[in-house]
């Protein structure tokens, strides 16, 4: 059995289609995420947020960054957020958000930037618009270590300088034998 | 990897390098802030040799995605200096609060390898990249100190902001490259050629409009600026000193790569809103800095003024004809004035640092007083420093304003209003930076003044930064030339 090349009454194509459906689970649940009030539903909505992202990657074309996408996303860092979660949790938290008292103001400038951005993009004619152009991994890997080998190395970099910090950050005061931080002769 | 390419890049592999050094040094000898310093200072002078060796010639590597050219190589003498100095004045402030010395210097180096990938990227991408390493080193340096909450506050707000207007930029950038479909800077000014004026279409409009912001709040423009004050007051007086010279003169190494580079054959359709961005940046700065008792908010604010004159340059490069000499002269103010800054802004930051060498001073205006007589050299120097900010000659605060305000008057039109302005402004800048002035000389000590610290690295930075602040005034001819061809090397 073969589907039909478009979408029955509608007549849109199957990958319009599934882009909408993708599209309306992302949004949906990237409002889940900031609206709830238990940060636990937060973040695991937040997998269910990053796991319709990563369709809408594989829809794209980019089947390398979908597969990212799930392993690193999914698989890592929600895993640890919700790790930091249950670890750092106190019961005596606020029970309402902190950051809430201008919510009506930053809704409506949401609304406000949301309609203008989507009156630019279907006003605007984009060059690259248009096909689902399907990326091999292969292609991918050698621009990566080629044209773009300076990016893809400096983002070591930036990996290594965030843990510095962050460990400088996070770690306890050990006691220094000697406050002037030199060394007795 | 050719050799072309590693050449190119040798100066940001050796900062990078010596940054890690530095980790593992830190690692051998715990505790050991004293060889910290030296390794650190001794390495820096070696890369300021290796970027006067790998004087490149400027054609692009990667691809295209670097370039090493005079511009790269103004810039990178810059940011070496910025990373000189500030290390040469941090320890007499970390010592005394017990903050290691070894973690400052590596987060810094990582910073300052950031500004300069900046300096000579030529892809969107790796601009994007740069500016990511740039600022998020700072945004823990603002929160060096872990256990004061003023500095954590800052850290957190500087964060907070610092990652929205990240994500802003990375917006335009997404518009740009969805409207031209390069990320090469080269490739996104060919695809832009002829697409300016009325008809601009509205995707591009809002790239424009999103990169514009994004910017703004790096170099901490009116108004994008709220991060500033409190970024400025809560982080350790040498973080201070650095954020207000090295992520600044970075983000406008940023726009001259991605403004007056890419989006060159748009200049047209950005230059009412830098025309405004550098009045209203001037102006307001001024204004709040005239009302500051706390020395490092008001120089804060001094900073968010200096943003809106280094403006005035960008605007005469953009309001001025294509190839006119008014351009390029907008350009060569524009880094002049960074050089300048750089030494007049740390050099007057290090002489806070030396105030509070010792724990329990405070950052109030009033710590100044009797200043010119407890300490007659640092009395003289921080003169010297608040004279060249406040653009008197024969300083190079001075040639560095002339220089900006000059090539507004030649861009004509509009951008002439702004030398206007920016006369103006350094005018009432003088009553703040000369009440400091006044502090030092007119008032008597108090009985329990502390004595200012008194350690090499210290007196080498303010000789330094003192050294920078005369010659650029004096003998302007000494980089002149330099940032003459680095203007060049931007214009087609």
């Amino acid at each position: 059995m073969t589907l039909p090349q478009t979408v029955p009454f509608l007549g849109w194509s199957w990958n319009d289609l599934l882009f909408l459906v993708l599209a309306t689970a992302l949004l949906g649940t990237a409002l889940m995420v900031v609206l709830g009030r238990n940060i636990i539903r937060s973040g695991l909505w937040m997998i269910a947020c990053f796991a319709t992202l990563a369709g809408v990657y594989a829809l794209l074309g980019t089947p390398l960054v979908a597969a990212a996408q799930v392993l690193v996303y999914i698989g890592a860092i929600s895993v640890l957020i919700l790790f930091a979660i249950m670890l750092t949790q106190t019961k005596g938290g606020p029970a309402a958000l902190v950051f809430h008292h201008q919510a009506w103001a930053a809704a409506i400038a949401a609304v406000v930037l949301g309609t203008l951005l989507a009156l630019v993009v279907t006003s605007t004619e984009w060059p690259l618009a248009g096909e689902y152009a399907a990326t091999s991994v292969r292609a991918i890997a050698q621009l990566l270590f080629s044209d773009y080998v300076l990016p893809f190395e400096i983002v070591g970099v930036l990996l290594l300088a965030a843990v510095i910090g962050g460990v400088f950050l996070a770690k306890r005061d050990e006691p220094r034998d000697e406050p002037h931080g030199e060394r007795p002769e | 990897m050719t050799v072309a390419e590693l050449l190119a890049i040798a100066p940001l592999v050796f900062v990078i390098g010596l940054a890690i050094a530095l980790v593992v040094v830190d690692m051998i000898r715990p505790h050991d802030d004293r060889l910290i310093g030296i390794v650190a200072v001794v390495g820096l002078v070696v890369g300021l040799e290796v970027v006067l060796l790998a004087n490149g010639d400027g054609t692009g590597v990667f691809g295209g995605a670097y370039v090493r050219d005079r511009l790269t190589f103004f810039l990178d003498l810059v940011f070496l200096a910025i990373a000189l100095l500030t290390i040469l004045f941090a320890p007499d402030y970390l010592r005394p609060r017990g903050l290691p010395m070894a973690e400052f210097a590596a987060t810094l180096l990582f910073a300052i390898s950031g500004a300069m990938l900046i300096g000579g990227a030529r892809d969107l991408l790796v601009l994007f990249l740069g500016l990511e390493l740039l600022v998020l080193p700072g945004y823990m340096l603002a929160g060096y100190a872990k256990r004061d909450g003023l500095s954590t506050e800052g850290a957190i707000k500087y964060f907070l902001l610092g990652s929205f207007s990240s994500a802003i930029f990375l917006f335009g950038l997404a518009f740009t490259w969805g409207y031209t479909g390069s990320t090469r800077v080269a490739d996104v000014a060919v695809a832009l050629q002829g697409v300016t004026g009325p008809g601009l279409s509205a995707g591009l409009a809002i790239g424009l409009a999103l990169l514009t912001s994004g910017v703004a709040f790096k170099i901490a423009a009116v108004p994008f600026h709220y991060w500033t004050p409190d970024a400025y007051q809560g982080s350790p007086t040498p973080v201070t000193g650095y954020l207000s010279v090295g992520p600044k003169v970075a983000a406008f190494a940023l726009i001259l790569r991605l403004f007056v580079e890419a989006l060159a054959p748009l200049k047209a359709d950005w230059v009412d809103a830098i025309v405004i961005l550098a009045a209203i940046t001037m102006t307001l700065g001024n204004l709040v800095a005239l009302t500051q008792d706390n020395i490092k908010r008001m120089l804060a604010y001094s900073s968010i003024a200096h943003t809106g004159y280094m403006l005035v340059g960008l605007a005469a490069f953009a309001g001025a004809p294509a190839g006119s000499p008014a351009a390029q002269a907008g350009l060569e103010g524009l880094l002049f004035y960074a050089a300048a800054y750089t030494f007049m802004n740390l050099g007057a930051f290090a002489v806070v640092t030396a105030l509070q060498g010792r724990t329990g001073v405070t950052s109030q205006i009033a710590t100044f007083a009797g200043l010119g007589r407890r300490a007659p050299l640092a009395g003289v120097l921080m003169t010297l420093f608040l004279l060249s900010l406040t653009g008197i000659p024969p300083t190079a605060g001075f040639f560095a304003k002339a220089y900006v305000i000059l090539a507004a008057v030649q861009a004509g039109g509009w951008v002439s209003v702004l030398a206007v302005v920016a006369v103006l402004n350094a005018a009432a800048a003088a009553f703040y930076y000369l009440r400091v002035v006044v502090w030092m000389y007119m008032r008597e000590a108090p009985d329990d003044a502390q004595p200012l610290t008194d350690s090499w690295p210290m007196k080498a930075g303010l000789a330094a930064a003192a050294l920078g602040t005369v010659l650029f005034g004096l003998v302007p001819g000494v980089i002149i030339p330099t940032a003459q061809a680095a203007a060049q090397a931007l214009l087609p």
